[in-house]
């Protein structure tokens, strides 16, 4: 096998990279160039509401960069997890600046779109035939689980981009996907080992984690060849050590050895990493399992109902050493004040945390000092947007006005920061899919769309 | 005796995961490293609580690559469900800073 050259170009599209480090790497003979452009760190949001958490201004800029430049330089180009969650409207969000890129410029392009949102009465089939297992701690998926969705997605492994790039794809924009399938994809298909090409696609994947300086995002190389590979940052001021390229393997993944994907999985407890130069790291050892069946991974979201959230200082000493009754009280006289417009108290949900005390760890909170000042965080979630404002506006009132023991400011008992007080959070979404689907045929829950521009 | 926070080079924590939060100890050298993964505090029957979790779902590993030091528990709301504080799980870690590290 010819050694194979990539580059991976940011850790997300749009967090973006510099010009520099991207057109030094683009000298180097490359085979593809790829990024990543999703993830569920962001939360359940934007799964649910088919939004990007990137600007389009700056997922747009990336692109470009490497659209135009794959196209000229007959480079393939591969992106996966469009528009952040990959699912439907976030595919045709990114089709639509792909397009918009093409009318910009002068080329034609083959371009593959790869759906990931697979249909609701196969997903239930799937449940009969006991093929959907909880990927962590999560209870089995019920049919029930899939009608609430809002929205569902798969994670694609290797065979989808394989399709793609084998029918002659210049550039493959691809939904949900495995982070690293996205670059193991064209290796593993001209027959690199699999093991150095999962870990190699692991490492890059992320870019600016295993290069320093550190400073955001940019440009990563990977060179895989027989029986190692390496990494070089594309920026020819930083570079890229033993110590970082080893400890990448431990970040967000529950298990630094053991990395699971839809193929198999990588297993680098035999790797070797190499400080080749000052800017070069070797690794070699790496192996790869083959599954004994095929998984993909689902991600799901509800919707939770409509949130507004209110924020509020406190630096009275009194209303500070009481705080824990005073809220009470306020959820008590809040919940009796809505329920004169009638919202039912089941109807809603209500949150408050005291920032400044406990409100990240909760009752985790090892750190008993009393502070001179708190924050007061409300979250009000309710099925419509007015029950919503309604019962928020009633805890501020409470919050506001309720006495305490020792009182004496009876003007108010909060630092308001703004006006308006009440903030639209918009739909709140929870994750209720998060599990893996033994399928037979990796492209089942996926469908390949040709684009030609 | 040592704090761990005074011990690490690095303590930081991500979700792995919707469902799991997973903390990452990066040590200078291979000797500080050792001493936090043999102490008993590092025991995950003395780590579980810390997170509010038993001992059996305590994971911990020990990468020498690395230099590091790695937990993962499950998390006891999942990412973005209503009453969880930290979405990305970027904060987890703090109940490990003071742990005492004995000599």
């Amino acid at each position: 096998m010819n050694e194979i050259r990539m580059m991976a170009t940011t850790g997300m599209l749009g967090y973006g990279f510099t010009e520099e480090a991207f057109y030094a790497g683009l000298a180097r003979d490359l085979d593809f160039i790829a990024c990543d452009a999703g993830s569920q760190d962001p939360g359940p949001y934007y799964l649910g509401s088919g939004t990007a958490f990137v600007s389009r201004a700056a997922a747009k800029r990336d692109l470009k960069l490497m659209v135009d430049a794959g196209i000229d330089r007959e480079i393939t180009v591969l992106v996966g997890s469009a528009g952040g969650s990959g699912g439907e409207p976030h595919l045709a969000w990114l089709m639509e600046i792909v397009r918009e890129i093409a009318a910009e410029g002068s080329h034609r392009m083959q371009i593959a779109a790869i759906h990931a949102e697979p249909d609701r009465a196969y997903l239930k089939r799937q449940i009969a035939q006991d093929q959907i297992k909880p990927l962590g701690p999560i209870d089995l998926l019920t049919p029930s689980d899939i009608d609430d969705s809002s929205r569902i997605v798969a994670m694609m492994g290797l065979a989808p981009y394989q399709l793609a790039l084998g029918d002659g794809a210049d550039v493959v924009i691809a939904g949900r996907s495995s982070d690293a399938a996205i670059f193991a994809a064209i290796p593993v298909m001209a027959g690199a080992d699999p093991g150095l090409a999962w870990h190699l696609a692991k490492i890059i994947e992320c870019t600016a984690q295993v290069a320093e300086p550190r400073t955001g995002q940019d440009c990563v190389l990977g060179m895989l060849a027989d029986d190692h590979f390496v990494v070089e940052p594309a920026h020819p001021d930083k570079r890229c050590t033993r110590l970082k390229v080893a400890a990448h393997t431990l970040h967000e993944n529950p298990d630094p050895y053991r990395l699971a994907e839809p193929e198999g999985t990588l297993d680098t407890s035999a790797a070797v990493y190499e400080q080749i130069d000052a800017r070069r790291v070797r690794v070699s050892g790496s192996r790869f399992e083959p599954a004994d069946r095929y998984s993909v991974k689902l991600e799901g979201v509800r919707r939770e109902g409509h949130r507004t959230v209110f924020f509020a200082g406190v630096r009275d000493p009194g209303l500070i050493s009481v705080i824990d009754e005073f809220v009470a009280d306020c959820r008590e006289r809040a919940a009796a004040e809505a329920q004169t417009i009638g919202i039912d108290p089941n109807s809603y949900r209500l949150g408050i945390r005291i920032y400044g005390r406990d409100a990240v760890l909760g009752s985790l909170e090892p750190n008993a000092d009393r502070p001179h000042e708190i924050g007061v965080l409300v979250d009000v979630i309710a099925e419509d947007v007015e029950t919503s404002r309604a019962v928020i506006a009633k805890v501020r009132y409470a919050l506001l006005h309720t006495g305490f023991s020792g009182r004496k400011c009876i003007s108010g008992n909060l630092a308001i920061p703004f006006s308006p007080s009440d903030l639209d959070a918009g739909e709140a979404y929870s994750f209720n899919v998060w599990h893996r689907m033994e399928i037979d045929d990796p492209l089942e829950p996926f469908r390949l769309e040709w684009v030609e521009l | 005796m040592a704090k761990l926070v005074d011990l690490a080079r690095i303590v930081r924590s991500k979700n792995a995961g919707a469902l799991l939060f997973t903390i990452d100890l990066i040590f200078e050298d291979i000797a500080a490293d050792v001493r936090v993964r043999d102490s008993a505090a590092f025991a995950p029957r003395n780590i579980g609580p810390l997170f509010g979790v038993t001992d059996n779902q305590v994971r911990i590993f020990h990468c020498e690559d690395a230099l590091a030091l790695k937990i993962t528990v499950p998390r006891r709301t999942r990412s973005g469900d209503p009453g969880d504080a930290d979405v990305y799980g970027a904060q987890q870690y703090a109940p490990l800073l003071s742990v005492d590290i004995p000599d």
